[in-house]
């Protein structure tokens, strides 16, 4: 046990000390894995980000029923007894044009603009309306349940105000995927670039490898340093990645925050939550330890002592 | 502890490097092993160290057979030696006291024991002195001896060297035949390849004389010319 952290605790100090000695090339591969990691991680955010506002919008499948302007109070009862009696809906709401006036005069009055086109309107433009959960999230029968709506006398226009939002999701799913593969294509380099610069320093290290050897040194003695150089290139380079994927969220929120504002919204790009956190570290060392570990058994397999 | 019996040793499309050699060492002997070359010192003592395997016959070390010991029971039985290299095999990208030490990391040992046992080899081969020199720095005789440092750190039983004197003027080359004798003479077996004769210059040693692959002559050398300064150590 003894022995075995020892061993541990030298190779990593070893390969600490090497790392420092060649600040520059640890540096750049540590940035070449920090790039390469940013860019799925940041689409990744991105998609996701864009999804969560849809979702969101997905949850209120939501029919707006706007009645003709001129109709009586008797008008809107009946269509409230039909929706009653439909099927498809779980529940209705009735805003009627007076609540709708208070509101969007209130809204007016506590805005900025004292001043707006609503506070000077001097008379109630809006319509008595239904807002209309249904109790099936399915597309065609939302069409179905929408026409038939449509249908209710005094009716001036109903409206599916989700169906862009569908899309958009069904888009976003598509672009998950295509994250996917560029997260695994870009996986895939790392794990040669890797792969490559522990060869290129078991190469180096020859002299060292081969008198070791000489010395009775176990194979898991000269592998264990430079899966140790994979795993650290992979750490450096995972929090790399982490450092500029939240220096982009935070630049890029800034302005989002002010647009989410002209649009009364408090809607700002989410941060690296935990998970994610940890996914993009963890999968940077497994990259770095498996890039690392290819090479050193493929160089220690082909090593002869002469 | 060490026995070869018809031993063969063939490289693949090549000729035999050693041809049915059969001969045992016994702990605590000094051995030479002598040839032109070309003769298969250097093979003989790969197959000691268990860096070659023969291709018939049976190396004994210890009792353990070299041709059956799994790959991985070899890194433990190289333990059993100290090597040393006509070419020193030191590495220059650390200091002197760093190239001993290896020995002592590969078999785990660290901390302060370690520390005293590389001050105690360096005392040995006299290059204390010179623990924190670069081994680019040093002269050639005390590279070599400072090759013997690294090759005894770790206490082996058995102490191999390929023509340690090989690239050496004969002043130096006699320090350094004599840290091997005062290692012989604390029980350490010690097997050294040579062409010259200068390294068996003292008392009774065996001599394995190699001629293309086959050991002519095992016999006791005789006392030559005993350098007087050999003994300074």
């Amino acid at each position: 046990m003894n022995y075995w952290l020892n061993h541990h605790v030298q190779a990593i100090h070893l390969v600490l000390k090497r790392m420092q000695y060649n600040m520059l090339s640890t540096l750049m591969i540590c940035t070449v894995i920090g790039v390469a990691l940013c860019i799925p991680g940041l689409f990744y955010l991105g998609v996701d980000n864009l999804s969560k506002l849809t979702n969101h919008m997905q949850d209120e499948t939501e029919i707006s029923l706007f009645l003709k302007l001129d109709n009586s109070n008797d008008t809107v009862t009946e269509v409230g007894e039909a929706l009653a009696k439909s099927t498809l809906i779980k529940h209705y709401r009735l805003v009627t044009k007076d609540e709708a006036w208070q509101q969007l005069k209130s809204k007016a009055e506590t805005g900025s603009e004292a001043n707006s086109p609503i506070a000077q309107l001097n008379k109630n433009p809006l319509p008595d309306a239904f807002f209309i959960q249904s109790k099936t999230s399915d597309p065609a029968d939302l069409e179905t349940l929408r026409s038939s709506l449509q249908e209710i006398p005094g009716v001036e226009q109903a409206l599916l105000n989700t169906e862009w939002a569908k899309r958009l999701s069904l888009l976003l799913q598509i672009g998950k995927k295509v994250i996917f593969f560029i997260a695994a294509l870009l996986a895939l380099a790392l794990l040669i670039i890797i792969g490559n610069t522990v060869r290129m320093q078991i190469l180096t290290q020859k002299d060292e490898i081969e008198v070791s050897k000489l010395m009775g040194a176990t194979s898991s003695f000269i592998r264990t340093p430079f899966l140790y150089a994979g795993i650290f290139y992979g750490l450096f380079g995972g929090l790399l990645a982490i450092a500029m994927i939240t220096c982009v969220i935070t630049i890029f929120n800034q302005s989002i925050a002010q647009i989410s504002n002209l649009y009364n919204s408090d809607f700002s790009l989410t941060m690296l939550n935990y998970p994610m956190f940890f996914t993009i570290l963890i999968s940077a060392i497994f990259i770095g330890w498996l890039g690392s570990y290819f090479a050193v058994n493929r160089s220690i397999a082909g090593f002869k002592i002469n | 502890m060490i026995k070869f019996d018809q031993v063969t040793k063939r490289y693949p499309g090549s000729y035999d490097a050693l041809k049915n050699v059969s001969f045992s060492i016994e702990a605590g002997e000094l051995v030479f092993v002598t040839g032109h070359s070309g003769a298969g010192k250097s093979t003989l003592l790969k197959l000691i160290a268990a860096i070659e395997r023969p291709t018939s016959g049976t190396v004994l070390i210890a009792n353990q057979n070299i041709s059956k010991l799994k790959d991985s029971a070899i890194p433990y039985m190289r333990r059993k030696f100290g090597l040393v290299f006509q070419d020193h095999k030191l590495l220059y990208d650390r200091n002197c006291f760093d190239n001993v030490t290896l020995p002592l990391r590969i078999n785990g040992l660290s901390g302060n024991e370690a520390k005293k046992r590389v001050r105690a080899a360096l005392d040995k081969v006299n290059l204390l002195h010179k623990e924190k020199a670069m081994p680019i720095s040093l002269s050639g005789g005390e590279q070599q001896r400072l090759a013997i440092a690294r090759a005894v750190v770790s206490r082996p039983s058995i102490l191999i060297a390929d023509e340690p004197t090989g690239n050496l003027d004969a002043s130096y080359a006699a320090d350094i035949m004599a840290i091997f004798h005062a290692f012989h003479q604390v029980g350490v077996t010690v097997i050294i390849a040579t062409h010259d004769a200068l390294g068996m210059s003292l008392r009774q040693t065996r001599v394995l004389n190699l001629n293309h692959g086959v050991l002519t002559q095992v016999a006791l050398s005789e006392p030559l010319n005993a350098p007087t300064e050999v003994f300074k150590l």
